[in-house]
């Protein structure tokens, strides 16, 4: 149980803002499916319901995250990498593909489960132990030991394949080896050598679709009723959205479904339509103080592994809504990785809360002396 | 921990907070500009892509002439669209309708099962299809009036209303000068729709009604156009002229209200005509105006008083300038004459020295000041501006050929704005069509006022020159443009057209430029012919009488009251004997030359090979004993070009 002495070091403005998104998150959610769900399913809160329980099983799923030591996932590193690919294994063995995307596992009267979602935090727990074990100074074999660690779970969620999702890992990847302190060079070498290697990947790696969508990035009217649709119709939803947005319910290009995909990856397009550049600057506003905070928390965290993993969970947010939300604004490839918090999906959901109480948890436990 | 790592860690931290911050920022400012900037052309988007409106296209306004006599209008006819969605065997029904409109089968099975709200099938039904259409009564298919553009006059003033398509957009003229009064604002019968195209229960669903265009009042008159037209058709005709233009303007407020150009066309089938037909040359094109700019060159010479009507030229038949020969248009030149001859002449040294005498600083400013290298402003697409060079980039010897109306481009609008200028006491007026834009009701919407542009000359110079522009109708080679009773004034040309940097032999602009009556101009008329196919092919002797038979309607038809002059009866001579007045022959063939100075008790001789006259011994007006002999010089073509002294 939570000691009291810890009740007073505890980061409520972090959770604050956190329970804030998470409301802000349910009302767009609801906003954007209510009249469709009334048409397709009779009943209004059918999407709404589904990410309320999901909220609900999120935000115990935080609260036992912060309960425990985080030592605890220092200590089990190794069985939660093997489970997790174990579980990355399984989903594409018995997945159920939804969107050309084998990335679900059937749990029954549960519902689906979304392995890679949570693949992002277990990777994190245990990339942080593997990094900190490593010697004092940072050099290339843990470099290339990280990619390996990274690289594994990584192709197998290729291989679903959810090209978005794999792009997260780099993400946290680079940002814990930053973190981490490992050379400049390194680091560079590798976004040189990804440079260098794209005009390949573009040719023959990617699928005519990821194409598309880079080409539409440069001009989205290129294709402006298929790939550069999702885009042009979210551009077209914010940008009429004005200075205070049309209102909750009132966004048509939200409540007409003009915008697909509107209440899972384009969901910062019903905010920017229905709030409006208010609205818009606040989501903004509450990611910004997340991060800031998370980024304390790096610097308060009273050992490496610690600060390795709030790292990692400030390198997955940050790139998550950099990428979400210029997707939606037509300055990032179209990629479906969901809004943090926001989003409906109840896997990324959960991912997030777990990934936030991390992050209370390391700044509860930052003085060893409590203990 | 590891120590070494501290510091960096620390610092590492910093950056990713730059990082982080620079990301959001960019985000934040990215909003800004969909939002802010963007935000009006994607707010009209979000609406179109829900209301996918089919238009209702709205009335055309009616085009007047000053009368209130329609000269465009719009009538409604059937159009037939299609709602794709609704359409239920889409085999067919195009097969029903291609067969009742005789249209391609697959064309419209094409447009039936196209992916939108709604397809146009055809517009302009006759009665039949439309009462065919709506028997078959074929679901997805409607009918809903559509108005489309007719020219009850046919070809009357085609160039100058230009036409307007079948989307009721104005393409050309002033259909296209005024598309934004004429089209109205269209209207359309909305029904919300959501992103698969199904409309909204309880959605917007309303029919907003089109919002009739504005009717423009021209400053044309039918009748004068009327007349124009016919008479440059003559003309046309007879001389077998490749092109001509007509313009009758009121000099005093710069209204047009005539402007002709032939070969013209039926706007109401304007495909069934070439191209070029629908130019409106007057305004677009350019040509050397020859003679007729003689008329600046005299108006600068009075007002700077370089030139009084009485100062003295002598035409030896040509003028050496910088080390060329310019040749007077005469073979053996017109001898001594004063400056009111001289203009009779068309006298091309005697004005060549004046265009000399003014120098290109001074010169250039009033061929400037009368507009000539500008655009008149005439509320019309596409007028040309004409090439006028200015000082810096002359030989003295152009300045020369420009004192005859060689070596500068001109519109014949240009020409016309600026003799009015002349007839309007040296006051240029802006040149316009439109005078009024009002609602269909009659309220005024907007009103065009004459609109003075600068006092070119002073009013004297100008009734100098209007009385020496008098004088070319009554002694001098414009003797064709003379209606009694209306005193016209005005001056011939006959430009040769420059082909290739030569002046074409056998290609000439023959040209009046002329108003009346003179000393209190009501109308000025521009009468310009290109490339007759007559062995004769003076501007005094072609288009003269194209300006006095418009003239003459005109005049009537506006009911100035004429005046007649009564010439003084011819005395007696010194020693008693019967005198008659030399009359004018310039510009008449033998026979009619000889007619009439036989009917004035002279005897003739004529001299030249020609068969028209071009000037006389005595001169017209002098007063000489029955019986004198009269000698008639006749000429077809004048001589050309300069030569180089050697």
């Amino acid at each position: 149980m939570l000691d009291r002495r810890l009740v007073k070091s505890f980061d409520f403005p972090l959770l604050g803002v956190t329970l804030a998104l998470l409301l802000l998150g349910l009302l767009v959610v609801y906003s954007a499916t209510q009249a469709r769900d009334l048409e397709l399913y009779g009943d209004r809160f059918y999407h709404l319901l589904r990410q309320a329980l999901a909220a609900g099983i999120g935000l115990l799923a935080l609260a036992a995250v912060v309960n425990v030591d985080y030592g605890l996932f220092e200590r089990l590193a190794r069985p939660l990498y093997l489970c997790n690919l174990a579980l990355l294994v399984l989903v594409l063995v018995v997945g159920k593909t939804v969107s050309h995307s084998q990335s679900w596992l059937h749990l029954g009267a549960l519902g689906s489960f979304q392995p890679s979602e949570l693949a992002k935090i277990l990777v994190i727990l245990t990339l942080a132990k593997q990094l900190q074990e490593g010697e004092d100074r940072p050099n290339f074999t843990q470099f290339l030991l990280a990619l390996v660690h990274v690289g594994i779970p990584m192709i197998l969620i290729l291989l679903q394949p959810d090209l978005g999702t794999a792009m997260v890992f780099v993400g946290i990847l680079f940002g814990m080896l930053f973190v981490y302190g490992i050379p400049n060079r390194y680091l560079l070498g590798a976004i040189l050598l990804a440079v260098v290697l794209s005009p390949f990947l573009y040719f023959f790696v990617l699928a005519d679709y990821q194409r598309a969508r880079l080409m539409v990035l440069i001009n989205p009217y290129s294709d402006p009723v298929k790939s550069g649709y999702n885009v042009i119709q979210s551009m077209i939803a914010i940008g009429s959205g004005r200075l205070f947005g049309k209102g909750l319910f009132s966004g048509t290009q939200t409540q007409l479904n003009f915008v697909p995909e509107h209440h899972t990856d384009f969901i910062f397009s019903v905010v920017g339509e229905e709030f409006g550049f208010l609205g818009g600057l606040f989501l903004l506003g509450a990611y910004f103080f997340i991060l800031w905070r998370g980024l304390q928390i790096i610097e308060l965290a009273r050992d490496e592994y610690g600060q390795l993993v709030a790292a990692g969970v400030v390198s997955m947010l940050l790139f998550h809504v950099l990428i979400n939300v210029g997707m939606t604004l037509g300055i990032m490839p179209v990629t479906g990785i969901p809004l943090p918090l926001i989003s409906y999906g109840g896997s990324s959901l959960i991912a997030n809360l777990v990934g936030i109480g991390l992050l209370l948890n390391i700044y509860l436990r930052r003085q060893k002396i409590i203990f | 921990m590891r120590e070494v790592a501290h510091l960096t860690v620390k610092r590492r931290i910093a950056v990713l907070f730059l990082g982080a911050a620079a990301a959001v920022l960019f985000l934040w400012l990215r909003l800004i500009y969909l939002q802010v900037f963007l935000n009006p052309s994607l707010t009209g988007y979000a609406l179109d892509h829900r209301l996918r409106p089919i238009m209702v296209d709205a009335r055309r306004g009616t085009i007047y002439d000053r009368h209130s006599q329609e000269l465009a209008v719009s009538v409604s006819a059937d159009a037939v669209y299609a709602v794709p969605a609704e359409v239920k065997n889409p085999q067919e029904t195009a097969a029903v309708l291609s067969k009742i409109l005789d249209l391609e089968y697959g064309q419209v099975l094409a447009r039936l099962t196209k992916r939108s709200a709604a397809e146009w099938i055809k517009k302009r039904l006759t009665p039949e299809e439309a009462r065919a259409i709506r028997e078959a009564a074929l679901p997805g298919i409607g009918l809903v009036e559509n108005p489309q553009r007719f020219y009850p006059n046919g070809t009357l003033a085609a160039q100058v209303l230009g036409i307007a398509g079948i989307d009721n957009q104005g393409l050309e003229g002033l259909e296209y000068q005024y598309d934004r009064y004429l089209r109205g604002i269209p209207g359309r019968v909305m029904a919300e729709r959501d992103a698969a195209g199904r409309e909204i229960p309880g959605g917007l669903r309303q029919y907003v009604p089109p919002r009739e265009g504005y009717d423009l009042v021209l400053t044309i008159d039918r009748v004068i156009q009327y007349v124009a037209e016919r008479e440059l058709r003559r003309a046309m005709t007879e001389t077998k002229a490749r092109k001509g233009v007509l313009i009758v303007m009121d000099p005093r407020t710069g209204e047009i209200l005539a402007l002709a150009n032939e070969p013209s066309y039926d706007p109401n089938r304007y495909n069934d005509f070439p191209v070029e037909n629908r130019r409106n040359y007057a305004v677009t094109d350019l040509y050397e105006p020859g003679s007729t700019f003689k008329v600046i060159t005299a108006a600068a010479a009075l007002e700077e008083r370089l030139v009084t009507p009485g100062r003295r030229f002598y035409d030896p038949g040509y003028i050496v300038v910088g080390g060329r020969r310019i040749r007077c248009w005469k073979a053996g030149g017109h001898g001594s004459q004063n400056f009111v001859e001289a203009t009779e002449n068309s006298c091309n040294v005697a004005f060549a020295t004046l265009g000399l005498e003014l120098g290109g600083e001074r010169f250039y400013k009033y061929i400037k000041a009368f507009g000539f290298g500008e655009k008149t402003g005439l509320d019309f697409p596409g007028e040309a501006v004409g090439q006028v060079h200015p000082p810096d980039k002359m030989t003295t010897v152009g300045w020369a050929n420009i004192g005859f109306g060689q070596g500068i481009s001109v519109t014949p609008l240009q020409l016309l704005t600026a003799l009015s200028a002349v007839a309007n006491d040296g006051l240029l007026m802006r040149p316009y069509l439109v005078r009024e834009i009002r609602e269909r009701s009659g309220k005024v919407i907007e009103r065009r006022e004459p609109q003075p542009l600068r006092q070119v000359i002073s009013r004297e110079a100008a009734r100098e020159l209007r009385r020496i522009l008098r004088s070319v109708v009554v002694n001098g080679s414009g003797r064709r443009a003379e209606v009694p009773g209306y005193r016209a004034a005005g001056k011939t040309g006959t430009a040769q057209i420059a082909e290739g940097g030569i002046y074409s032999r056998t290609k000439v602009v023959a040209s009046f430029a002329g108003f009346a009556p003179f000393d209190e101009p009501v109308v000025a008329i521009l009468v310009a012919l290109y490339e007759p196919q007559t062995p004769v092919t003076y501007g005094g002797v072609l288009a003269a009488p194209v300006f006095q038979a418009v003239l003459g309607d005109v005049m009537a038809y506006l009911k100035v009251p004429p005046r007649l002059e009564t010439p003084p009866p011819p005395g007696r001579g010194p020693h008693g004997e019967e005198l008659a007045v030399v009359p004018n022959a310039r510009s008449l063939f033998r026979a009619e030359a000889e007619q009439v100075v036989t009917k004035a008790k002279l005897r003739f001789r004529f001299t030249g090979h020609g068969q028209v006259v071009i000037d006389q011994t005595p001169k017209p007006g002098a007063q000489v004993p029955v019986g004198t002999l009269v000698l008639l010089h006749t000429a077809d073509e004048g001589t050309l070009g300069e030569d180089i002294v050697p």
